[in-house]
């Protein structure tokens, strides 16, 4: 499979920022309106950046909606948007979570999907655990029908906990479930890009994998080396993420560090107009 | 200690919490993980379908009886530990117990006197103790880089109750409260590590969308040597994606602000290699200090530190004693709070 080269991130729409509160609230209040949102998704695509890393945000998905060449864009969902079950878990559990999520569905998705997800799940803890996964998957999947796919991440706190039970059934699963229903790319994210990727290997499972690579060795586990190594030595396609820190590094800094490096293709969070100008216009020079 | 020697571990409630420790577990080349339980049955599923290769029991007695532990992780839900801990105190087993050790000052007591009669390694879950930037800024205090210190405030926040919600957690007499002990307790934990047990306490707790717990509450501390410190909690403040936590001392010397991003030094004279005025230390810039992470950052240093003292049979990071130190902070917090006193910490019995 081929990604583009540069990818927009959705991680500052939804409020994530690594440096301090003052910036996370800054987000947080900026792009609750997805007006705000889709300038950048305009400035990006304007520097020929048309590939967007997205979780199932309202606000992110209501800009998509919003952006007028959206036709142009290929979206790289990652699923299933954990944040928002875990916020929900302490108070209704998981399923309680889930369920929660499947409410807000309108009538139309519940229709397509045949009211079976919705049958399936309030049933799932007696029955089958899989396919409360499984189920998650499509409900998640259902707010991109519209729009053209080129890949699907697993979200990283799912495939490290799938990592962390030494088993490769529920990657198998969820490898088989998107290239069956959707037809598209497979793909992982992780925080533990280290130790997935030798555990991948034993496995004997090829599978894109999107990773932090970064001057400052932020999140790279187990070290900074050994990811390195592995990027380098493995053949696996491996997309690069928190390429400047989490704003601690300048593009000018960041992008020499991932050239020569065999990435796929670098990740990077946007948080202004300005900045995607000028971050893609470095990274561009640069790699 | 044997080097070879590998901790048989046991996990008792798979919530959110215990399926973390479960999945860290298995990743500490220290642990075995042997056996799971909950009383929720149909959680063998899980298990099974997680690909777990551990057994399953929903009868904790049959799990003790069936298993040969080392080691188990209690994270149940606050009022049922006390029981959980006499079972496996019983069958002399180390013990991490997630925070708070229980939901009222009487069980902890009881706890932890149970587990000073034996010989078991005892830790709980207060995170802070094994994040880098808190231990940097524990250093920081202990060197003495901002001088004697004269106060501090101290604040964390986060956005999780906008409107009455349900189950044991928002049940005081089952969870032991609200915003103070399920979310302050962490921040407690950081003061009472870096400040020691304070003198007294007045505090103040509303209800905002709680019918049974507090939403929010303010705590004006007093300490030995003239130091003062404010703490303000609140789980009902909008734009707080996770919990954040804020912490700004004074001293002689200077101030030092401490929040989950950064830690702050503002010094009026070079010390202890630290420049005048601005130095800022992101978390950023801090080492990986771990293999590997799941769910939070020091939760997989937090289950390594247990497992190896339980091994070294030396005292891990964070102990019961520790953790009914803070147990007695949030009581002094619900009593002054509920008489609407001054509360003396050697007091609170």
């Amino acid at each position: 499979m081929t990604l583009d080269k540069l990818m927009l991130g959705s991680n500052a729409f939804e409020g994530v920022s690594y440096l301090s509160r003052t910036q996370s609230l800054h987000y947080l209040e900026f792009f609750a309106k997805e007006d705000n949102i889709v300038p950048i998704l305009e400035a990006a695509s304007n520097v020929g950046v048309k590939t967007f890393v997205l979780s199932n945000c309202g606000n992110v998905m209501a800009a998509v909606h919003k952006f007028t060449k959206s036709n142009e864009l290929t979206l790289l969902p990652v699923i299933p948007n954990a944040y928002e079950y875990a916020m929900e878990a302490s108070e209704k559990g998981v399923l309680g979570a889930v369920l929660s999520k499947a409410k807000g569905f309108s009538m139309y998705q519940k229709v397509k999907l045949g009211l079976r997800a919705l049958t399936k799940i309030k049933s799932v803890i007696s029955k089958d655990v899989l396919d409360l996964l499984l189920e998650l998957i499509h409900f998640e999947m259902a707010s991109f029908e519209k729009y053209k796919l080129g890949g699907v991440f697993l979200h990283g706190q799912l495939t490290d906990l799938a990592l962390s039970s030494h088993n490769p059934d529920i990657l198998t699963i969820f490898q088989d479930l998107i290239r069956d229903s959707y037809g598209v790319e497979p793909m992982l994210a992780t925080h533990n890009f280290g130790v997935l990727l030798p555990q991948l290997m034993e496995w004997k499972i090829k599978i894109p994998i999107m990773a932090p690579f970064n001057k400052k060795g932020f999140m790279m586990r187990p070290s900074q080396e050994e990811c390195e190594r592995l990027v380098n030595e493995s053949g696996y396609t491996v997309i690069a993420k928190k390429i400047l820190a989490g704003g601690r590094l300048t593009p000018e800094e960041a992008f020499p560090y991932i050239k020569g490096k065999k990435f796929e293709s670098a990740l990077i969070g946007i948080g202004s107009v300005p900045e995607a100008y000028h971050t893609f216009s470095v990274a561009k020079s640069v790699l | 200690m044997d080097k070879d020697k590998k901790l048989n571990v046991g996990i008792i409630g798979l919530g959110k919490m215990g399926i973390l420790h479960t999945a860290l577990v298995n990743m500490i080349p220290q642990a075995k993980l042997a056996a799971l339980s909950d009383v929720n049955k149909q959680l063998a599923k899980y298990v099974d379908q997680a690909g777990l290769r551990a057994p399953f029991f929903s009868d904790l007695d049959k799990m003790l009886n069936e298993v040969p532990l080392d080691a188990v992780f209690i994270c149940t839900p606050a009022f049922t530990n006390l029981a959980v801990v006499e079972t496996c105190l019983k069958w002399n087993l180390d013990i991490f117990l997630e925070k708070p050790l229980a939901h009222t000052l009487e069980d902890a007591k009881k706890m932890t006197a149970l587990a000073a009669a034996g010989k078991s390694i005892q830790a709980t879950g207060y995170l802070f103790a094994h994040m880098s930037l808190f231990k940097k800024a524990k250093g920081l205090l202990d060197v003495g880089v901002i001088g004697r210190i004269h106060r501090f405030k101290s604040s964390t926040y986060t956005s999780e109750v906008f409107g009455k919600k349900k189950g044991w957690y928002y049940d005081k007499a089952r969870s032991g409260g609200g915003a103070v002990i399920n979310i302050a307790s962490h921040l407690l934990y950081l003061l009472y590590w870096y400040f020691g047990r304070p003198e007294t306490v007045f505090a103040r707790a509303g209800r905002i969308y709680s019918e049974g717990v507090e939403d929010d509450a303010t705590a004006l501390m007093e300490y030995p040597e003239g130091v003062n410190g404010t703490m303000d909690v609140s789980w009902s403040v909008p734009g707080y994606r996770l919990p954040y936590m804020d912490l700004t001392i004074e001293g002689d010397n200077g101030t030092l602000e401490l929040t989950n991003d950064y830690a702050k030094l503002y010094l009026y004279k070079a010390h202890k290699g630290y420049p005048k005025e601005w130095t800022t230390i992101h978390k950023i810039d801090m080492p990986v200090t771990s293999p590997f992470e799941l769910g939070a950052e020091g939760l997989y240093e937090e289950d390594l530190d247990f497992i190896s003292r339980s091994l070294d049979r030396k005292r891990p990071a964070v102990t019961w004693q520790d953790g009914l130190e803070v147990q007695r902070f949030i009581e002094a917090i619900y009593r002054s709070a509920d008489r609407c006193k001054v509360i003396s910490l050697n007091e609170v019995d």
